[in-house]
């Protein structure tokens, strides 16, 4: 029994991973808490249950579609909302991307409407290792969010574009003198975190079904595990993640399953009053 | 200007700039450098010094003139377009990523100026050979080096960039006496390689001593351009204080 809570909460965890991600990286470097987070994982998955259902595609092509559409989209979402706002402080860049957030769940839910949908994919039989039930979603889960964080982890440390990701979180007037186009790094920093979130809402979408507040019931736990990492840390995010999603699911041995999100708040809360930085945020509050 | 007289590896017209929403802080600059020359921007305290080296490198907008390097105009280029065209710029602090290595903050210097003529490894060779104490620690974060060091870091990837003109802030801001003598020392190799040097200095009798040219800066505006050497002829006080027009 504690063994399958804790391979559900790993999972849970994984499957928080990536949103994660992609928000501690659009603060590390471009310095807000982007809350259009859940609805941009709400909009990817549409964009990706679009080709996939209507369009016929393979869910892997339909889930590179909908990347590049959603990508597309927070592109220009940054060329005419954010690029704009960048040097009027972070609490407006937040207010902004919270006024996206609702624009882009309510794009969802007049294109497709309230009803849920579900990706075209076979159901296949879970396995059992020990005792453990290990359904197809969950491995696929798994063995996508380890790529991508391997993936962010290569691209961030050891390319050219990774350095000067890097640099402009550091010090954006300084990356600017070296050569670095801010604005190509911001969009370039949207479009990432687009693909992230894209995959996420399909891997949340083969998890449970897609609708316009898929990304919502996300939201809460993404931030309490980013925080938890230390904003800014994307190493930090996904061991906040991991901790939050194994925490969420032991907390349904004593808890009503629908009250599970009590942790993620519990951990903000607790957080906000003794380790403001998270675990592996020290160096970027001395940043 | 006769047409026989060199460029100006910095020219400068009425240049005005100032924060959003303020009023001018640099007010009606106008200048020409003489090629491979140190041209030392002094003046007193909030004078506009750094908001003038600033709005060089395209951190503050130009409001009004126009700047120009080796004769090409960059007034308009974003920061990132002005190193391609051949200036380069030191702050006065956080001069250095300071989370990223040394290794990283060399390569980083080079690795978007694609294009950009002089840059490789042959440059590279000959700005290590200038400082060749970062060599050896290529692995240590940037912020973990001394004042010193990291502005020895902050020259060596400015000069990377192959400039035609170098913009330095205040490089001794900070420094004990030792690293001071050692920057000066530094700045003067960098204009005997061939860079245009122009530097921001509140260190008046450091900056003399290496300077071509000593522009008093009060206000925002130009008071004085002169030789070092004609400078004593003035009392400071009265040139930051204006008693002196």
């Amino acid at each position: 029994m504690l063994g399958q809570v804790i391979v559900n909460g790993l999972v849970t965890g994984l499957l928080l991973a990536l949103p994660s991600l992609a928000l501690t990286i659009v603060f590390g470097i471009l310095k807000f808490p982007n809350f259009a987070v859940g609805s941009t994982l709400t909009f990817g998955a549409y964009g990706t249950w679009v080709a996939n259902h209507l369009m016929g595609m393979p869910l892997i092509a339909a889930a590179v579609v909908g990347s590049l559409v959603t990508a597309g989209m927070a592109i220009l979402s940054d060329k005419l909302i954010f690029e704009r706002l960048r040097d009027s402080g972070s609490i407006t860049l937040l207010v902004a991307s919270l006024g996206l957030s609702l624009v882009l769940e309510n794009i969802c839910r007049f294109s497709f409407g309230n009803a849920t949908r579900d990706f075209d994919i076979d159901i296949a039989r879970p396995l059992r290792w020990h005792g453990l039930r290990i359904n197809h979603e969950q491995m696929t889960t798994a063995i996508t969010v380890i790529i991508c964080v391997v993936v962010v982890q290569i691209l961030l440390h050891a390319s050219p574009l990774g350095r000067a990701m890097r640099a402009t979180a550091d010090n954006p007037a300084l990356a600017a003198v070296r050569g670095i186009e801010r604005n190509t790094i911001s969009h370039i920093t949207w479009a990432l975190a687009a693909v992230l979130l894209t995959i996420s809402g399909v891997l949340a979408g083969m998890d449970r079904a897609i609708d316009p507040l898929l990304g919502w019931s996300y939201q809460i736990p993404v931030f309490a595990a980013a925080i938890l990492g230390g904003l800014g840390s994307p190493i930090g995010a996904v061991v906040g993640a991991l901790v939050i999603g194994v925490a969420e699911e032991l907390s349904t041995l004593v808890l009503p399953t629908n009250d599970r999100q009590i942790v993620s708040f519990a951990v903000i809360l607790v957080l906000l009053l003794v380790r403001t930085q998270g675990l592996f945020g020290a160096r970027a509050v001395r940043k | 200007m006769n047409s026989d007289a060199p460029i100006p590896a910095l020219s400068i017209r009425d240049l005005r700039a100032g924060y959003p929403g303020g009023g001018d802080i640099v007010r009606g600059i106008t200048l020409d450098q003489a090629p491979e020359s140190i041209l030392a921007v002094i003046g007193p305290n909030g004078s506009g010094k750094s908001s003038f080296v600033k709005t060089l490198a395209g951190l503050l907008r130009t409001r009004e003139g126009s700047i120009d390097v080796t004769g090409k105009r960059v007034s308009d280029l974003s920061p990132a377009r002005r190193v391609m065209s051949g200036l380069a710029y030191v702050p006065q602090e956080a001069n250095v990523f300071r989370s990223l290595t040394i290794k990283e903050n060399l390569k980083l210097a080079t690795e978007f100026l694609r294009g950009r003529t002089g840059v490789g490894s042959t440059q590279e060779a000959q700005v290590m050979a200038l400082f060749p104490e970062l060599g050896q620690r290529h692995k240590a974060l940037a912020g973990n080096l001394s004042g010193g060091q990291r502005q020895m870091l902050a020259f060596a990837c400015a000069l990377l960039a192959n400039p035609e003109v170098l913009l330095l802030d205040e490089p001794t801001a900070g420094l004990s006496p030792k690293f001071v003598g050692e920057t000066m020392e530094a700045v003067v190799r960098v204009r005997e390689s061939g860079v245009t040097v122009l530097l921001v200095e509140q260190n008046v009798a450091a900056a003399m001593r290496i300077a071509d040219e000593v522009m008093v800066l009060v206000a925002g505006a130009k008071r004085l351009l002169t030789r070092p050497s004609d400078i004593s002829n003035f009392d400071l006080a009265d040139l930051f204080f204006g008693k002196v027009q």
